[in-house]
């Protein structure tokens, strides 16, 4: 839906362009293949005409988007930038050139790996599609319109949310967003209308967020902050489970005592039999508890084990197990028989 | 029902296969076929008698070939007739190819024709009049060249119809021309000369090949009438023969023009179906028994070393003279009609790896599940995943090639195959234990009348495959004595400057060539012993030469540097700090064992922490450091303490006396070695030798104590802290033990952790999980050996996650090779029973991956919660797609754009949002791959960076006393966890997030949860919907104050439920 909402602003963009035709008359282009769509943008522009009336109210909202553009040019071309202190942003940027290349074989890549989001990817591609024919459209419009812009349309594009993934050069951002924002503003002087769209207040600005330094509660402060307090010292560490210890056990104490006191108010105990010697391992696990070695208990119960009866004593166990054989040789079969019908939905079978 | 009562899955499976690959014969598409032969024989009829041919028609190829004399009239084929495959009803799909042999008359070539290549000549230039003709007609869509078996200069064509049938594959029309009776047979005697270009000082030789390759064209309709005599009307014989083209098909090592091909698989199989090779195969036999046997005859008989000979059809046997002559040949196999050898294109090396990769077929349907079917039949063994190394050498233009003329003998390129083949083994030695060259030139599309020049386009592909490490990566090579004067000289022509003479420690002088380098480096020797022969023997250019082995090493990289190469100082500081802890006696309980748990002590951490000059005893002089990194890495180590029976009962109790046991440990190694202690409730990190090691304690008791753990609706049992520090020191131990078998193992999964981490998978698929899918590509190489090399294991750990059947079997890794039968059983039982449970209820997130080893049966250790399905899903294609482009980029030069880095720059675009972070706010900001930008979807949040916290020590920060900057060193501090952490408090259920743990500056967003929360709300219009996204966007931005440097979002997500 948003993605809707944005072409339709989109369109306006483009139409408030045309309007200011004259504003931008020398526009010279050096994309000589849109040549060929000519006709059909004029077609599509006398169409925005005609329907201009009814989308008046829209174009109020690329004004505000104008307005993020301008957000993003004051911040240049990178946000990290700002602070101007560190050399590692610099590297980055560095290296950010030569990845602007790798960014465009993502654009194919996309397509690959997006197996997964598959409808996504479909949706992507028709509007990959979509926006590619507007992009010819808005090219043609800067021909006439625009001058110094490269492709400050795109960049506007880009902004007013295409879902898309665009792998056009992000320098010279700031340049164009200007111009842009200029546009933006001139036409949407014009409009004066009821605004209605939901999304318009979100969609007006960005977000913008203080580094909250001052504030503990959230934030990379609040972890430097937890960092350090989880780490008072030794000492103070050994207090508090020295302190949790004592408490632990005047519980237990507490406990045991209520214990025995609930038993003499009854007047009588719950005696347990204690079979032999004292026991050294856990009856269920075989876990040494005290000092036995493990390895001893260990031996015991495999030499325990090989005591027991086999299980084919009984010419009943016999007949039990072989029947057990050959359910277990049916379900396995079964199994089989259910995955190749699987697999063959999946056309696994093809070796090519 | 009668078919689909096999006992056996194997059989079941092959029944499918064969279903799949069979050619319907139906009605229609008979029809078809000969509906479009008939046509082009009605084409090749028109063409008129008589037609004066000579070169002008094609003079590029009359010249390269060498012939001269080649004028004739054109006369009618004697016979146009369907063979091959199609007529055995033995194609395989997805090649439809419809062989038409088309038997030139006589009367077009002389009687001495057979000189010089005039037939050859006269060959091309009567297909180039078909071609004319059949380009006229309407039958053709496209008629091209191609070459028959890769040989150039016996070129065919190949037609397609223009006719076509919807359903049925492309089918093409290979137009052959063949020569029966056309020569005299004794004149193509194998001991004569017939290329009167090649002698040698006036001596004449020979023309084996040329000689063989005429014979094969005289006899090509007999040969190819009795293979069909005998798999006609043999139901099993021709299924057995397309399984064993299935199976060659899936080995692009053997299935090329010096090993195998379709043809001469019949061949074996017809001979070993007659009276000549004893009726091995018999009627009584099935379908995959005559596969058994055929896979076995090729593997072990003995009769290779002789030949096989073919009864003769009524005449007197082979002659004597004639087998001498045969012998020259590396492999034999003599048809029934004339004493020439079928296989006279094969080579040593490729009959080796056939041979090879039969027996390993063999040992694959003897250990593998279900009988090896995948190994055997479904999995693709190219080049990238067989070798361990492969070159690629780029001959465009590179005229040395056809210097002595293309074709003599044998054709230029094959000689110069077999020229790079010895120097490889010379050069490798026993480094290598099979080295392999293809050099394919195929020409789709290209014009043969104009010459050979264009067949130098594909490169040329050589395969290593590495006999054993220690040689491989054997540093120096000693040559022959220096008293051995001829040979030294031969050794030093060889090597060049690379030669030296040096003198051993056992006294010997001897030649010698040393490969120096530092160790962490020695993997890359193989690669400059073949730069270094290559450019100095075959004058190519090095930018030529493309050798695959560390292309990938980007990523494991600081600047220029392997951290792995700290590893021994490491072990070392562990050994340390494990004997000082045994030595405490100022404790109430001594240590008794001390076992390492993190990655890094096994070579398996993508990055093994470098020693930090603030995590040492001694004071530090911290002007020497540049960039001194503000974090730190703790590596954990676990301990164990005496037995004592004064431990508490409760859980909790027992956690918080470790505690105090390990504070007690902490603060006497400070008293009694200096060694700063940094400890908080949990945990007790000491310093020692520039590293940080946290302590752990195992208590035996705990093993068994399981939490409740009470979820939504069901009571979880959650393992305890014991039982999971057990398990990871199981885990450890084995993998140390593993590595130390296989010295590769380590590399490949750091690749493959950090691809993992690069495509924001760090809390899908476990770090251990991966250690043990790779280790599983070395226990169970199947049907390949042990990878010997990073690149071609890191291969095949991708591929073996995108196309392992997840969903229908368990992964079994048996590190010590200890699982017993009954093992297996119990393994594949809790298997069925948690796939028993995920059928019933879809929603369950059940194991996705089912990962057993000896040491965690049911799969709980590493994979009980992740991946999910659907994160497994989106894995899968990852994987798949990033092995596709590996696979690419090892075998052709890829344009600009797709280059290695791409396979760890992961799309940020399939995200419903995603979070960019501060760069310089990563605790290892220098880990960064790619720094992202995202210029599409909505900008919604920005927020300027913290100042209370810089990766690195500042400047000014570095006055103060080595005890102040040892309080600023932060242990195991990342802020990324810490973000991720309270997002998942903050706003539970809400997306899955998507990170790289490893130091990624950015964070995909998907909505989770949509099928319950936004349904609810599908009453109110979806745009409100958006609202809410975007208000939530602002709460992940305002968790991260400080750290998040914009949101944007993206896509809404699909309102499907």
């Amino acid at each position: 839906m948003g993605t809707e909402g944005s072409h339709k602003s989109l369109k306006t963009t483009k139409k408030k362009m045309k309007k200011n035709k004259d504003y931008h008359e020398k526009k010279k282009s050096k994309l000589a293949e849109t040549e060929p769509n000519m006709d059909r943008v004029k077609e599509e522009k006398k169409k925005n005409k005609s329907l201009g009336k009814k989308r008046k109210h829209r174009e109020k909202v690329s004004e505000p988007e104008a307005t993020k553009v301008d957000h993003y040019s004051s911040e240049g071309k990178g946000p990290g930038e700002v602070d101007g202190q560190k050399k590692k942003v610099k590297l980055s940027r560095k290296k950010k050139i030569n990845n602007d290349e790798i960014n465009k074989a993502d654009v194919g890549k996309v397509d690959e790996l997006d197996n997964e989001v598959e409808s996504g990817l479909n949706e992507q591609i028709g509007s990959l599609a979509d926006r590619q024919n507007k992009e010819r459209k808005l090219r043609k419009k800067r021909r006439k319109s625009d001058k110094e812009k490269k492709s400050g349309v795109e960049k506007v594009d880009e902004l007013c949310n295409e879902v898309e993934d665009g792998s056009k050069e992000e320098n010279d951002v700031s340049k164009k967003a200007h111009k842009a924002k200029k546009k933006a503003r001139l036409s949407s002087k014009k409009d004066e209308k009821l605004l209605e769209r939901r999304e318009e207040p979100e969609q007006t600005e960005v977000y913008e967020m203080s580094s909250g330094d001052d504030d503990c509660s959230r934030g990379m402060k609040k972890w430097v902050t937890d960092y350090q307090q989880s780490r008072p010292g030794l000492k103070i560490l050994q207090q508090r489970i020295d302190d949790f210890m004592t408490t632990f056990e005047a519980q237990e104490e507490q406990a045991k005592k209520e214990r025995e006191a609930l038993a003499a108010e009854g007047g009588w105990t719950v005696v347990v039999h204690h079979k032999g010697r004292k026991k050294t391992t856990d009856a269920e696990t075989g876990v040494t508890v005290g000092s036995v070695a493990q390895a001893a208990v260990l031996d015991n119960m495999a030499k325990k084990k090989s005591k027991d009866v086999g299980l084919d004593f009984y010419r009943f166990q016999k007949r039990e197990a072989q029947r057990n054989e050959i359910m277990a040789l049916q379900s396995k079969f079964e199994q089989d028989k259910k995955r190749i019908q699987q697999l063959r939905a999946a056309r696994k079978f093809k070796p090519y | 029902m009668a078919s689909e009562t096999v006992t056996n899955p194997m059989d079941f499976k092959v029944r499918e296969l064969l279903k799949e690959v069979q050619l319907d014969y139906s009605p229609s598409f008979t029809k078809l076929v000969d509906e479009t032969v008939s046509a082009i024989r009605e084409t090749i009829h028109q063409i008129p008698e008589d037609l004066h041919v000579t070169e002008d028609v094609a003079p590029g190829f009359v010249r390269d070939i060498g012939a001269d004399k080649v004028e004739f009239k054109f006369k009618k084929p004697k016979s146009i007739e369907i063979g091959g495959s199609y007529s055995m009803r033995c194609i395989a799909k997805p090649d439809v190819n419809v062989d038409l042999f088309v038997r030139m008359p006589k009367e077009c070539f002389h009687e001495k024709d057979y000189l010089n290549y005039r037939y050859h000549a006269k060959r091309f230039l009567y297909l180039c009049i078909v071609k004319k003709y059949l380009k006229l007609s309407s039958v053709a869509q496209k008629v091209e060249w191609s070459t028959f078996q890769n040989e150039a200069r016996k070129p065919i064509l190949v037609v397609h119809p223009d006719m076509k049938l919807v359903e049925s594959p492309q089918l093409l029309v290979r137009i052959i021309p063949t020569a029966t009776s056309v020569f005299n047979v004794s004149k193509l005697n194998l001991d004569r000369n017939n290329v009167r270009a090649l002698n040698q000082g006036g001596v004449l030789q020979a023309t084996l090949k040329y000689n063989s390759s005429m014979l094969e064209d005289l006899f090509l309709e007999d040969n190819a009438e009795f293979v069909k005599r005998t798999f006609l009307g043999w139901k099993e014989l021709g299924e057995a023969l397309i399984l064993l083209k299935v199976w060659a098909r899936q080995r692009s090592s053997i299935y090329v023009h010096d090993c195998l091909n379709g043809f001469l698989i019949s061949v074996i199989m017809a001979y070993l179906g007659t009276k000549s090779g004893r009726n091995r195969i018999n009627n009584s036999m099935t379908t995959m028994q005559i596969f058994r046997v055929t896979m076995d005859f090729i593997a072990t008989s003995k009769l290779w070393d002789n030949g096989l000979f073919f009864q003769h059809q009524g005449e007197q046997s082979t002659s004597k003279e004639s087998r001498i002559s045969l012998k020259s040949f590396p492999v034999v196999i003599c048809g029934p009609f004339a004493d020439f050898t079928l296989t006279f294109r094969m080579t040593r090396s490729g009959f080796l790896e056939l041979r090879d990769e039969a027996a390993l077929t063999l040992s694959c349907i003897d250990k593998c599940g279900d009988g090896g079917f995948d190994e055997v039949f479904m999995t693709r063994i190219d080049f990238p995943a067989k070798y361990d190394y492969c070159i690629r050498l780029n001959m465009k233009n590179h005229n040395e090639v056809y210097a002595m003329g293309f074709c003599l003998d044998d054709e230029c390129w094959r000689s110069y195959e077999q020229k790079v083949l010895s120097l490889m083994h010379q050069a490798l030695n026993d480094r290598a234990k099979t080295i392999r060259i293809t050099w394919r030139n195929t020409l789709s599309g290209c014009n043969l009348e104009d010459g050979f020049s264009m067949f130098d386009r594909e490169p040329l592909l050589i395969g290593i495959s590495v006999s054993t490490l220690e040689k491989a990566l054997r540093v120096v090579d000693i040559g022959p004595n220096a008293e051995n004067k001829d040979e030294a000289l031969k050794f030093r022509k060889f090597w060049g400057d690379k030669a030296d003479l040096r003198r051993f420690k056992d006294g010997t002088i001897a030649e010698s060539t040393v490969w120096d380098c530092k160790h962490w480096e020695r993997y890359l020797i193989i690669r400059r012993i073949i730069d270094h022969v290559l450019v100095r023997h075959l004058s190519l250019s090095k930018e030529n030469i493309t050798t695959v082995v560390d292309q990938l090493d980007f990523s494991l990289l600081y600047g220029s540097e392997d951290p792995i190469a700290f590893s021994a100082s490491l072990l070392e500081a562990f050994e340390v700090l494990s004997k000082r802890l045994r030595l405490l006696n100022d404790i109430p309980l001594r240590v008794s064992s001390v076992q390492p748990l993190d990655s890094a002590f096994r070579f398996t951490s993508v990055f093994p922490p470098r020693p930090h000059p603030l995590a040492v005893e001694k004071s530090v002089n911290l002007r020497l450091q540049k960039l001194t990194s503000s974090c730190i890495h703790p590596l954990e180590v676990m301990i164990q303490l005496e037995g004592s029976g004064n431990w508490p009962m409760d859980e909790v109790a027992i956690e918080k006396t470790k505690s105090a046991f390990l504070l007690k440990i902490g603060e006497s190694l400070q008293n009694n070695w200096g060694m700063a202690c940094n400890p908080t409730e949990d945990d007790v990190v000491v310093f020692t030798s520039g590293y940080a090691f946290r302590l752990k304690a195992l208590h035996e008791r705990g093993l068994n104590l399981l939490k409740r753990q009470i979820g939504s609706n069901q009571v979880k049992w959650v393992p305890s802290t014991d039982k999971i520090l057990s398990i990871r020191g199981q885990h450890s131990s084995m993998i140390n033990g593993l590595q130390g078998r296989f010295p590769i193992y380590g590399p490949v999964v750091r690749l493959a952790k950090r691809w993992v981490a690069a495509h924001f998978f760090s809390t899908s698929l476990e770090e251990e999980a991966v250690e043990l899918l790779v280790a599983y590509l070395f226990l169970k190489p199947f049907p390949f050996y042990a990878p010997c090399s990073r690149i071609a294991g890191f291969l095949r750990f991708l591929r073996l996650l995108s196309e392992y059947d997840w969903a229908f079997s368990a992964l079994i890794v048996d590190i010590n090779g200890d699982l017993t039968v009954d093992d297996e059983k119990e393994i594949n039982g809790n298997f069925t029973s948690s796939r028993k449970a995920y059928d019933e209820n879809m929603q369950n997130t059940s194991p996705a991956v089912f990962l057993a080893t000896s040491y965690d049966k049911a799969s709980e250790a590493w994979t009980k919660s992740t991946p999910s399905s659907l994160e497994l899903k989106r894995l899968v294609a990852y994987a798949r797609s990033s092995a596709d482009l590996l696979s690419k980029l090892i075998l052709h030069d890829q344009p600009e754009s797709y280059k290695w880095e791409c396979l760890y720059r992961t799309p940020l675009s399939n995200y419903n949002a995603v979070v960019l972070l501060h760069r310089d706010k990563l605790p290892y900001p220098q880990r960064l791959l790619f720094p992202s930008e995202l210029n599409q979807g909505r900008h919604v949040v920005r927020g300027s960076a913290s100042k209370d916290f810089h990766p690195f020590i500042l400047p000014g920060e570095m006055n103060g006393s080595v005890k102040d900057l040892k309080h600023k060193l932060m242990v195991d501090f990342d802020p990324l966890r810490c973000f991720v952490g309270d997002l998942e408090k903050l706003l539970p259920d809400t997306f899955k997030v998507w990170y790289d743990s490893l130091g990624g500056d950015a964070i995909g967003l998907t909505w989770e949860g949509l099928g319950s929360k936004v349904s609810k709300k599908r009453g109110r219009e979806v745009g409100e919907g958006e609202d809410d996204f975007l208000d939530v966007l602002k709460n992940v931005g305002e968790a991260g104050k400080g750290f998040v440097r914009s949101i944007y979002f993206l896509k809404a997500p699909r309102l499907c439920n």
